[in-house]
């Protein structure tokens, strides 16, 4: 099988998978970053997004192949201690419930926040329309990004 | 009420970090206020029977270093913050520092945290419901009787988790608090009137002496352990002095691990030499597997083994097989993208039949709708009856006629349903896996693993090993929604751990397979005939409901008998007393000649249940019906909803001819029993369904909404309108107002575009132990009934399920999310259910609504015809 380089949290791994292998599964089973959940597999949940050189991407549909070319971050580095203002936000307004699909929520805000800092209730609804959550934490998710642009 | 022992066995705790020479209090949950203040001198008997016969719950640990306390939690914990609120309520009555409270979550275990029964009453006492039937009334004398019994304890199931144990955990925490006020007067040599505990210490105030908990370990070791009368009266006695109990601020422990991505699922789980699987399985119910071609699947890199996943002999899984798996083929590979790729390489080389005498692979889902459709006008099993509705309704000046229709539906948890098993040498299994039911998934996964015969599934020594044998992990659950109480996706890995002894087994579901397998909440008609006298007053009401009954997939045809006995669950096609008891027998409306019916309904799939149940297409059909006969009476719709409900009264089921109603399993009447060598004061609070709390928070959520002034002003909007429905289940009350906004859209037959924009939900829950997430049930309830209202159907062709995937099985986007206003009621009652009552109230509130802004009166759910391709548009019917 080829080998590819991942540059993950500013780390470099090299994996020796299947070039299609989704990145979702390199980082879960190959990597052990198991932050970034499986919830769909077709980018229909957005609960395995991660960031792409800054972009939310589903990484339940990005090939090995085609990310090795990106920086990668998820979850696990979007901050080591819960410091982003999204995490912070997101625990001072209790927005998790079953808390599955959070890491992909936030990280759909949190790249959001980096390219519109401030952006209105239209523009989350926009960004955040990919990313599922069966808790129906919607309310929650809209106030905290909101919070997170406050601070 | 609690009865608390010391523990001896030190080593009890050791993966929860728990030291040497840590004090350990395990404590007997038993129902409220079971021992009264007058039968003191019965409780060494009590204590007695207990302790030969129960199984201990090491609850709480002292650590001897530095004074953490350890509280054991146990149960699952899938979104509604259980994990943290029941600790924080034990730390609450123990005076516990929170800063220095560490929880661990407990296995399955489930008797040692049954609810018991322990006493022997005297025979003939006559006990009320739910408790006149055996063993209450048969009590066995050697063994103890449960309120809530083995698979109760720790089923998180019908919201609830704080409405059975608040009382239980209170009265644990104000015991060992009672230890150390005992501990600190043997150590001070003081009168314990003289000490108080705050936490984490015992002061005496008089010398200004003042000792931590972890420095009374010696004499904790000495004291008498409370009885729990006593621990009765050391409870915090007014309520001002929580810290936490019905508060703001509520801890959360999972939160800050959740959000960093650190808190462990079941599939985050990593058992060293683990392999991973995927089914593929039979997509007609009862279905049988013939034979299948490996050879592409094998030749995929990585792919260990294929294999299949049921014993010969075992009847796969189906209408009447419970929680055994359907037939499937397993691919069993080095990870999960292998596996996924062998399952497809696997797919188009199997054969499946279908057996003669089960054959579902001629079920259509909408040739179905007629069939219950037909059902419900026609007469059915009358299970309600006042007055003489048939000729009140016949005579009326007016009469008002509706069926609804709510299709199967799937709970789509975002976590899709995964297990690990592994069979070790020893010939025990253990198992992690996300669960609402941690006791069916211990029986189930024992069962299959180690190939007990059906026949003995059911024996008291087999169930007893099954409870040694399997050790069950319960990771948190990353969403449940009913889907998660049936454990046939546990059933798999055991299976497969069975053919691989010493390999740890991962099956992994993907979202597929999730949609397409699941227990779908029943497909429901309903149909409705009202008669309103000359001024719009409702005469008579006739209710006729269908659904296809869980009990018809958990009891075949052949065991109808054991069908119809349980709990009077109601003859075969006929619905369970439990889903009759979700809406149908306890219509809450007060008209002088009512007849409700039960119209039988024939099981072709899985049918479960999914967050509200029966109370989905119940209150479906009832509330969108106040809103029809409002409208037929040129009323408004709140009005004539309070009307309806009439004046508060507790509901006069019995006397109306409802033979047994199931009331969350709880009674119905206070419990105050007479036993031998005393008298009990009370054993279980009543929980009837009362009239005046629905009409309470029907009224707050008019004032709430401005529903008075909005009406009026929406009068002369075109297309905005507000809805409103009420609803009681789970022992809770909700009343729903929607305000909508129907716009043109670019259909061709002129179908409006729907936005919902604000919701106003109101809940009487008794007390709201965690108002945080009360509210954050709530939000999220609205938000699910909401999402299958608008846009939730499962359908059918030649057996199989046609959705796969979010694509095709549209759920709630954030977008479509409106605004929503909670509020809760304030008053006595104890903690009822939260998780599941906001969600039944939703749908018909909206459909009302959408009347309301002018548009058509829609009876089935989903309201939207279609789903536009980037999801943005509700288009009605």
């Amino acid at each position: 099988m080829p080998i590819f380089q991942l540059n993950v949290n500013g780390k470099r791994h090299t994996v020796d998978v299947d070039g299609n292998m989704p990145l979702l599964w390199a980082l879960r089973d190959i990597l052990g970053l198991k932050g970034t959940k499986f919830g769909c597999g077709v980018a229909q949940c957005g609960a395995c997004t991660v960031h792409l050189d800054g972009r939310a991407v589903r990484s339940c549909s990005v090939d090995v192949g085609v990310a090795q070319l990106s920086k990668i971050t998820t979850i696990e580095g979007l901050s080591y201690d819960g410091s982003h203002p999204c995490q912070r936000a997101w625990v001072e307004l209790g927005v998790p419930q079953c808390g599955f699909c959070q890491p992909g929520q936030i990280m759909s805000a949190a790249a959001l926040l980096a390219a519109n800092p401030h952006p209105d209730d239209a523009q989350i609804d926009a960004a955040m329309r990919g990313n599922i959550c069966r808790c129906g934490t919607y309310p929650r998710i809209r106030e905290a990004i909101h919070k997170a642009a406050g601070s | 009420m609690s009865v608390i022992y010391r523990v001896t066995r030190r080593d009890f705790l050791r993966d929860a970090g728990v030291a040497a020479g840590a004090l350990v209090f395990g404590s007997y949950l038993l129902p409220e206020n079971l021992f009264g203040k007058d039968v003191k001198a019965d409780l060494g008997k009590v204590k007695e029977i207990l302790h030969n016969h129960l199984t201990l719950n090491p609850f709480v640990a002292i650590q001897p270093l530095d004074g953490t306390i350890v509280i054991v939690t146990f149960r699952p914990e899938m979104g509604q913050g259980i994990r943290s609120t029941l600790a924080a309520v034990l730390a609450d009555e123990l005076e516990a520092d929170w800063s220095r409270v560490k929880l661990h979550q407990a296995d399955c275990d489930s008797l040692a945290f049954a609810l018991a029964f322990p006493y022997k009453i005297p025979p003939g006492t006559k006990l009320p419901y739910p408790f006149d039937i055996p063993p209450f009334t048969e009590p066995p004398t050697d063994k103890p009787m449960y309120v809530i019994g083995g698979e109760g304890s720790q089923f998180a199931d019908s919201s609830r988790s704080m409405t059975a144990y608040f009382q239980a955990i209170r009265l644990t925490g104000a015991g060992i608090k009672l230890v150390f006020l005992r501990a600190a007067a043997l150590k001070f040599g003081v009168d314990i009137s003289q000490l108080r505990a705050q936490q984490h210490k015992i002061y005496h105030d008089a010398s200004g002496r003042s000792v931590e908990y972890h420095h009374l370990l010696l004499e904790a070791g000495k004291v008498a352990i409370p009885l729990a009368n006593e621990a009765e009266d050391a409870l915090k006695q007014n309520p001002s002095e929580w810290r936490f109990i019905g508060k703001e601020g509520m801890p959360f422990v999972d939160a800050p691990n959740m959000v960093m991505g650190k808190v462990e699922y079941g599939a985050d789980i990593n058992v060293p030499g683990m392999l991973t699987a995927m089914v593929e399985r039979c997509h007609v119910a009862n279905g049988v597997l013939v034979s299948f071609d490996a050879t592409e699947a094998l030749a995929v890199p990585g792919v260990r083994k294929v294999t299949a996943v049921l014993p010969p002999g075992l009847a796969p899984g189906g209408v009447g097989r419970a929680f055994v798996p359907h037939a499937g083929v397993a691919v069993i590979a080095d990870n999960t993208w292998a596996a996924l790729k062998g399952r497809r390489a696997l797919r188009d080389h199997i054969k499946w039949d279908y057996p003669k005498d089960n054959d579902h692979s001629h079920y259509e889902s909408s040739a179905f709708r007629d069939e219950l459709e037909k059902s419900t006008n026609a007469a059915g099993d009358v299970v309600r009856k006042k007055g003489d509705a048939m000729s009140a309704i016949a005579s009326a000046v007016t009469q008002v006629k509706a069926d609804y229709y709510v299709p199967l539906l799937a709970q789509a948890p975002m976590e899709p349903p995964m297990a690990i098993a592994l069979l070790k040498n020893d010939h025990s299994l253990e198992v992690w896996a996300p669960t609402q039911n941690p006791d069916a998934s211990q029986q189930m996964a024992g069962r299959l693993a180690f190939g007990i015969p059906e026949k003995d599934w059911a024996k008291e020594d087999m169930i007893a090993r099954m409870r040694k044998d399997v050790t069950l992990h319960m990771p948190l659950v990353g969403g449940g929604f009913g889907r998660k109480s049936k454990p046939d996706y546990i059933g798999e890995a055991a299976l497969l751990a069975a053919q691989n002894p010493g390999v740890p087994i991962r099956v992994q579901w993907t979202r597929e397979d999730d949609i397409q397998f699941s227990y779908y909440n029943a497909v429901s008609s309903q149909h409705l005939e009202a008669g309103l006298d000359a001024d719009g007053h409702p005469t008579g009401l006739l209710l006729r409901s269908a659904f296809t009954s869980f009990l018809a997939t958990i009891f075949p045809p052949s065991q109808a008998e054991a069908r119809a006995a349980f709990f009077d669950s109601g003859k075969d096609k006929y619905g369970s007393g439990i889903e009759r008891a979700q809406g149908l027998e306890d219509m809450p409306y007060d008209l002088s000649n009512i007849q409700i019916e039960n119209c039988p309904a024939t099981n072709h799939i899985r049918t479960g249940w999914m967050r509200s149940v029966a109370n989905i297409y119940h209150a479906f059909g009832i509330c969108s019906f106040a809103g029809e006969m409002a409208v037929a009476a040129g009323r408004d719709c709140k009005d004539y909803l309070l009307e309806l409900i009439g004046k508060g009264r507790i509901l006069p089921l019995p006397s109306e001819g409802v033979k047994r109603f199931r009331n969350n399993e709880l009674p119905l009447e206070m419990i105050s029993v007479p036993i031998e060598g005393g008298k009990i004061r009370q054993v279980v609070p009543g929980f009837p369904p009362d009239t005046q709390r629905l009409i309470d928070v029907v009224k707050r959520v008019a004032t709430e909404s401005g529903w008075d002034e909005k009406v009026k002003r929406y009068k002369g909007m075109k297309g905005r309108g507000l809805g409103i429905a009420a609803h009681r289940s789970f022992l809770s009350y909700a009343a729903i107002v929607a305000d909508v906004t129907l716009t043109d859209s670019d259909d061709p037959n002129g179908a409006k575009e729907l936005k919902v924009n604000e919701i106003w939900g109101v809940i009487d829950c008794g007390l709201a132990v965690n108002p945080d997430r009360v509210r954050a049930q709530m939000e999220g309830g609205i938000n699910y009934g909401l999402s299958y209202g608008l846009l939730g159907e499962i359908t059918v062709k030649d057996g199989g399920v046609m959705q796969h995937n979010f694509d095709d099985y549209p759920v709630l986007r954030m977008h479509q999310a409106p605004k929503i206003n909670v509020y809760i009621m304030k008053n006595d009652h104890p903690p009822s259910g939260v998780g599941e009552p906001p969600t039944p109230a939703v749908a018909p509130a909206v459909a009302n609504a959408i009347v309301a802004a002018g548009g058509p009166r829609i009876r089935a759910i989903p309201f939207a015809a279609k789903v536009d391709s980037d999801k943005t548009k509700v288009i009605v019917r």
